[in-house]
């Protein structure tokens, strides 16, 4: 089933199309990566599933249901750009977001102590938020979009101004809550983390789909390089399409090989053994997310970091 | 509904937080306690004395007893105040001061005091008073008679005399039966009065022309006598003339009726228009602050994933309405504590005026008032969504506040004088003025179908405001950038997509 499913979306600020004819499906359960560049519409999109703007058209399901804030109690939402209201206690502020999500107030206020805890916020409980770290502050963020134990934990860009020790907090939790059963979705512009954490992802630029599939499956659309040392060119082998010799003159030399669509490193090992084409080495590159999104997107798209 | 009421609380709980809020709470009944601890305790003594040498032995007992007959009817005059506010004149129904009069002659004043004067008055009135009134206070006399100071010889002339009170006259103070007061004016009335030797006073710099008058109208009532019989009349008919008073009756509408009674049913809903325009221009600050730290701090978009724009507004105002009625009700509630618990100018405003005020009237003015808090909260709310810091907010408040404010102060002003002129019906017709009109009125006297009139366009302006700046304000919720122009207002207000 689909925890979120968007069908056919187009959203127009005036004369500018922000999101153009998007679709694509979420499953329950997992990580579940919304990748794009700056500006391909990935916020939007978020907004859009949280009824916090509506499509211009198509149609959007979350839960299986219409957007709307009815649908709040199951879900989490930590958006990209992140506040807090400064005077509020850290205690207070998770439980008052508990209590919008429908929580009653012994339940949140529970809730919220577990999360303090676990976050390593226990000796900030009742210190008002202007008085914490910035990275203590977003821990907070984070508590307020769990304190609900949701169903769907929707992230914009939750790695952005987090230091190296926090995205990797961050990371542990985005596991930890998608192995309790969570799906949780995440938006970025780092394909690093999306490399680590995402079982399926979906790649947007201008506003549209792109891809949609699993890491795997994004990587097939890039062709398999290797690097061979071999005595002879072999450009010509059957499945290669382009060789470039990297290393050494005459005799044996490095090379590097991209094969044609469809063809794979195992063929071509398989057609040297057969052909007895000689081989000292046989190196495949397997092909990073960031390389799959410059090549989907292309170099008009502003480049992801 | 509940999302409503947890936005409501959370904008309470903050507001009320502030040192701000209690500063502003706090002031009102603070004020109102120092006033009253002050004019109690602390109240400089208002009565003055003065020295009379009468070398002629024939006018100091007639001034002394003009000044106590004065004293005696002003006393009169609030006691009897006292006693119709209290409804007391069952006491003693025959008395001079249960009849609620306004003016009192002096046949009427002698009987006063030949009963006793007010302290009588007082004792008999005193155990009959209700448990929630007041004691009466008995003022003491305004001029309290010195006796001649040690040193000074009255019968060394009139400069000697003065030089004698010299300290005194010059800002210092002399020793009566009731303690040391300011000298207002000294008095030597030579043996025979005539050009060459006439009455001297001297003042201490302060003139107090009552005090000079009664002296000097004593001395000639006397001189008249005496002139007459010096042309032969006999003394019964010269004592005949001289008691000759012109017979007043001054009529009056009873206490608290007529122009009176207008003034004191005003007060309260006058009372209400200050109170809706401070209180609305101090919450709907506060307000603002609450809609721009929103917006400042990139916070709005966790609200809104789980609050609706038009929740967030209603709970908003809600919350800041609470706040308004918190000020509110701490202000009116020190307002009638004083009212009740004291004499004075706020009992004879607040308490009369309150009883004054028919039961519809008090909800029209409520109706009134929480509209026009609404109306004005609305804007200052919409602002806040439009404005990106406090700065860009002042740009939009100042005007916003002027077209409020100054036809309000005029208003004001026109309604004290003509309470149904022709600016103020006008005013009342026009929804954004119509609270502060209507209330400002009410008072004076307005026709029941102007109230429902009014009422109506005034109901249909708050829900069309509503609507509008409702639009207005959640589609300026998540905006970035620089303010919007004129064109893109009136298409948020319509509800068209701008982004």
């Amino acid at each position: 089933m689909a925890i979120l499913k968007l069908d056919h979306v187009v959203k127009c600020f005036g004369d500018f199309t922000a999101v153009d004819d998007l679709t694509f499906e979420v499953p329950e359960g997992g990580i579940f990566g919304f990748l794009g560049g700056n500006g391909a519409g990935k916020t939007t999109s978020l907004r859009m599933a949280l009824d916090i703007i509506r499509p211009t058209s198509g149609t959007i399901e979350i839960l299986g249901r219409r957007p709307g804030r009815e649908n709040a109690a199951e879900i989490g939402f930590l958006p990209e750009e992140r506040g807090l209201y400064r005077r509020m206690t850290v205690i207070d502020t998770i439980v008052y977001f508990g209590r919008l999500k429908g929580m009653d107030a012994a339940t949140a206020k529970k809730e919220a102590q577990r999360l303090i805890e676990r976050f390593g916020l226990g000796g900030w409980t009742k210190v008002a938020v202007e008085k914490l770290s910035k990275g203590m502050s977003q821990k907070v963020q984070v508590a307020a979009a769990m304190v609900n134990r949701p169903r769907l934990l929707i992230l914009d860009e939750p790695f952005s101004g987090l230091d190296p020790v926090n995205q990797k907090v961050l990371e542990d939790l985005v596991l930890e809550t998608a192995r309790a059963g969570s799906t949780v979705v995440f938006s970025t512009h780092i394909m690093q983390h999306a490399e680590r954490l995402t079982n399926r992802l979906v790649l947007l630029a201008r506003g549209r789909t792109v891809f949609e599939g699993t890491q795997e499956e994004a990587r097939a659309q890039l062709p398999s390089r290797l690097t061979l040392v071999s005595e002879a060119d072999p450009s010509s082998l059957p499945g290669v399409a382009f060789a470039r010799r990297t290393k050494g003159a005459e005799g044996w030399a490095s090379w590097d090989v991209s094969l044609m669509a469809g063809a794979t490193p195992g063929d071509l090992l398989q057609t040297c053994t057969r052909t007895g084409f000689a081989l000292r080495g046989f190196e495949s590159h397997r092909p990073s997310l960031h390389e799959v999104f410059i090549h989907l997107v292309g170099s008009s798209q502003e480049t992801p970091s | 509904m509940r999302s409503i009421i947890l936005v409501a609380a959370r904008e309470y709980r903050q507001i009320a937080a502030t040192r701000g809020f209690w500063v502003m709470l706090l002031v009102l009944p603070v004020v109102i306690g120092i006033s009253q601890v002050a004019g109690r305790y602390f109240r400089p003594p208002l009565d003055s004395a003065y020295v009379l040498v009468d070398q002629s032995g024939q006018y100091d007992s007639a001034i002394d007893r003009r000044l106590l007959l004065n004293y005696q009817r002003v006393e009169l005059g609030a006691f009897s105040a006292y006693v119709q506010r209290w409804n007391l004149s069952s006491v003693d129904p025959d008395a001079v001061w249960a009849k609620g009069e306004r003016w009192f002659p002096d046949a009427q004043v002698e009987q006063f005091l030949s009963n006793g004067g007010i302290e009588a008055a007082w004792s008999r009135v005193a155990p009959a008073k209700p448990r929630e009134a007041p004691d009466y206070e008995i003022d003491p006399p305004a001029y309290i008679r010195a006796p001649l100071p040690a040193g000074v010889v009255a019968s060394a002339g009139p400069e000697a005399f003065a030089e004698g009170l010299a300290g005194p006259l010059g800002g210092g103070e002399i020793d009566t039966p009731l303690g040391r007061r300011p000298l207002a004016l000294a008095v030597w009335i030579p043996p025979e009065i005539n050009d060459a030797s006439p009455v001297r006073m001297w003042t201490n710099g302060a003139p107090n022309n009552t005090l000079v008058d009664n002296v000097r109208n004593e001395v000639t009532r006397i001189q008249r006598a005496r002139a007459l019989q010096a042309s032969g009349l006999a003394p019964d008919v010269v004592e005949g003339i001289a008691n000759i008073t012109t017979p007043i009756r001054l009529s009056a509408p009873p206490q608290g009726a007529g122009r009176e009674q207008v003034a004191i049913r005003s007060a309260l809903p006058l009372a209400m228009v200050y109170l809706l325009l401070v209180t609305v221009m101090t919450t709907g600050s506060m307000m603002l602050q609450s809609v721009i730290e929103e917006r400042s701090n990139k916070l709005l978009e966790s609200i809104l994933a789980t609050v609706h724009p038009s929740q967030l507004m209603y709970g908003k105002l809600l919350g800041l309405g609470a706040i308004g009625l918190t000020i509110l009700g701490v202000w009116v509630g020190a307002a009638v504590g004083a009212a009740l618990s004291v004499q004075g100018v706020v009992a004879d405003i607040v308490k009369p005026s309150l009883s004054a005020i028919e039961p519809w009237m008090f909800g029209a003015m409520l109706f009134y008032f929480f509209s026009g808090y609404l109306i004005i909260s609305m804007l200052y709310l919409a602002i806040g969504a439009l404005s990106n810091s406090l700065q860009d907010a002042q740009a939009y408040l100042m005007p916003v506040i002027m077209i409020i404010m100054l036809p309000v102060v005029f208003m004001m002003v026109s309604v004290l004088q003509q309470p149904n002129g022709v600016f103020p019906v006008l005013m009342s017709w026009i929804p954004l003025y119509t609270p502060f009109a209507m209330l400002a009125r009410l008072g004076a006297g307005v026709d029941f179908i102007e109230v429902i009139g009014t009422g109506v366009m005034l109901a249909a302006f708050v829900a069309l405001e509503m609507i509008l700046l409702g639009r207005l304000f959640q589609a300026s919720l998540l905006r970035t950038g620089q303010p919007p122009k004129l064109g893109a207002f009136l298409a948020m207000m319509l509800g068209k997509n701008t982004g």
